[in-house]
C-alpha cells in the first residue's frame, strides 16, 4: 500500500476519533466525503492489515452518524440552548442563586439505608473466611501476590536466561541461518521458526521479532490464506514500522 | 372491587413500596423487570396505584426510562413530588457551593449538546470556584449518578439527574435570572 493512502486512511479514523473525544459539532465530518474516498480505495487493499484499518474507519464513521443522530435529537429538544449564552449566564449569576434554580427544579429520591439480618450474618461469614494479607494470594499465584506480566530482553539478562554476548550470538546465527535458508524468497514464518520442543520454537520466534524489528528481515501475511512469510534483508530496511502479531501454540 | 381483590391489590401495593423504598445495592429504585418478578405482570399499575397513594405524603413514583425505553429496562423509584426549600436542602448536608457547581455543569453540558470534555468542564467552573472544589464536586457527582464520565474523558448527564432534576425549569430558572442580573445593573 503507498504510504500516502495508508495515511488518508488514518486521517479519516483521527478525525472521528478526535470529534468523538471532545464536545464538537460531529457535522464537521464530511460522511459522504470520507466513505466515498474508502470505496475508492477498498480494490487497493491486499492485506490483513489494510482491510482491518478500512473496517476501522467506517466503524469510526458510523461512529460520528450516531453522534450526529443524538445532536440532531438535542438540537431539536426545549434543553439547547447556545453555549454562549449559558456561559454567560452562570457567570453573571451568584453561587446561591445557581443553588436556589437547582433546589426548585430538584426532586430528590426517597430511600432507606438499612442492614438487614442477612445482609449482617454474609458480612460476618466473609469476615470470618477472610485469610490474611500475607496468605491471601499465595494459592493464586504461588507467591506473595506476584500477578503475571511480560518479561524484556533486559530482565532476561538479569535472570541469567541470556547473557548480552549469547544473545546478540544467538540472533547472529538465526540471521545467517533465515539469510541460507530464503536466499532472497519469502519462505514460510511457521516453518522457519518450528523446532523440536515448543521452547525452543517459542525462542526463535522471540529472536526472529528481534531481526524484524531491527529491519534485518521483513514479514508478509495473507489475510485470506491466514499464511505468513519470512524473508531475510541483505540491509536494514528503513520503511516506517507496523505491528504485527502472531501466536505461537503449541503443536502448531 | 371484591374484598378479595380489593386485599391482594392492597398486598402488591405494600410489597411494591417496600422494594421501592429499600435500598438494593449501590443506586436507588429498582429496575421494571425486578418489580414484575415481585408483582407480576400488571406492576404498572400497582406502581401507579402506590404513587396515588404516596401522593398526600408528598411523594410520587417516577420512572426513568432505560436505554432500550422498554419498561422493563426503566428504573422506577421513589422521589418527593414537589421540590425542597433551600434550608430543608441544606439540612441534608449538601454545600450551596456543591449544589451551585452541579447546576453549572448540567446547563453546560446540554448547552454542548449533552456531552462535554472534563478539562472544558472544570475549565468553565473554575471562573466561579476554587480549582479543589471543582475536581473533588464533579468526581462526586460521577460517583452518585448524577454526572457519567466515559473512557474519552466526556461527561455526560448521568441517570440520576434525568431521575431528580427537571432540567427544563432548571435551564429555564437559568436563563431567567441572568436576564434579570443583566437588565439591572
Amino acid at each position: 500500500m503507498e504510504p500516502e493512502k495508508l495515511e488518508e486512511i488514518l486521517r479519516v479514523i483521527e478525525l472521528c476519533k478526535s470529534v468523538q473525544g471532545s464536545s464538537a459539532n460531529p457535522f464537521e465530518v464530511d460522511i459522504v466525503e470520507k466513505i466515498q474516498l474508502l470505496k475508492e480505495r477498498l480494490p487497493e487493499w491486499k492485506f490483513l492489515d489494510e482491510l482491518l484499518l478500512d473496517s476501522e474507519a467506517m466503524l469510526e464513521l458510523a461512529q460520528i452518524v450516531k453522534l450526529q443522530d443524538e445532536w440532531l435529537k438535542h438540537r431539536a429538544s426545549s434543553l439547547y440552548i447556545d453555549p454562549l449564552l449559558i456561559q454567560l449566564k452562570v457567570k453573571l449569576l451568584a453561587k446561591n442563586e445557581l443553588s436556589d434554580a437547582f433546589v426548585k427544579s430538584w426532586h430528590p429520591t426517597v430511600q432507606l439505608d438499612q442492614i438487614s439480618p442477612k445482609g449482617l450474618e454474609k458480612a460476618f461469614i466473609y469476615w470470618r473466611d477472610l485469610a490474611p494479607m500475607s496468605e491471601r494470594f499465595k494459592e493464586e499465584f504461588g507467591s506473595y501476590g506476584v500477578k503475571p506480566g511480560t518479561v524484556g530482553y533486559a530482565e532476561l539478562v538479569e535472570l541469567g536466561i541470556f547473557t548480552s554476548q549469547q544473545f546478540d550470538k544467538e540472533l547472529k546465527e538465526l540471521y545467517e541461518v533465515l539469510l541460507q535458508k530464503s536466499n532472497g524468497n519469502w519462505i514460510d514464518y511457521r516453518g522457519f521458526i518450528d523446532a523440536k520442543t515448543f521452547e525452543a520454537k517459542v525462542l526463535r520466534a522471540y529472536l526472529l521479532a528481534f531481526l524484524i524489528s531491527d529491519g534485518q528481515a521483513s514479514l508478509r501475511t495473507d489475510p485470506l490464506s491466514g499464511q505468513v512469510w519470512v524473508m531475510a534483508l541483505n540491509e536494514k530496511a528503513s520503511g516506517a514500522p507496523r505491528s504485527v502479531a502472531l501466536a505461537v501454540a503449541e503443536g502448531e | 372491587m371484591e374484598t378479595t381483590d380489593r386485599a391482594l391489590l392492597e398486598r402488591k401495593v405494600r410489597k411494591a413500596f417496600q422494594v421501592l423504598v429499600l435500598q438494593r445495592g449501590r443506586n436507588p429504585g429498582v429496575k421494571g423487570w425486578e418489580l414484575k418478578r415481585h408483582l407480576g405482570r400488571d406492576y404498572k399499575q400497582i406502581v401507579e396505584v402506590l404513587s396515588e397513594d404516596v401522593s398526600p405524603l408528598g411523594m410520587e413514583v417516577f420512572e426513568v426510562k432505560g436505554p432500550e425505553g422498554t419498561d422493563d429496562t426503566s428504573r422506577f423509584l421513589l422521589r418527593f413530588k414537589e421540590p425542597p426549600t433551600v434550608s430543608e436542602a441544606e439540612t441534608s448536608g449538601i454545600r450551596i457551593d456543591d449544589l451551585a457547581v452541579l447546576a453549572s455543569t448540567i446547563a453546560f453540558v446540554n448547552s454542548k449538546q449533552g456531552r462535554a470534555a472534563r478539562r472544558e468542564v472544570e475549565h468553565f467552573l473554575r471562573d466561579k470556584f476554587p480549582k479543589w472544589r471543582v475536581e473533588y464536586s464533579l468526581d462526586r457527582y460521577v460517583k452518585r449518578g448524577y454526572l457519567e464520565q466515559d473512557d474519552r474523558g466526556l461527561l455526560h448527564i448521568g441517570w440520576r439527574t434525568r431521575a431528580e432534576v427537571d432540567e427544563k425549569t432548571l435551564m429555564t430558572m437559568i436563563l431567567s435570572r441572568g436576564s434579570k442580573e443583566v437588565a439591572s445593573p
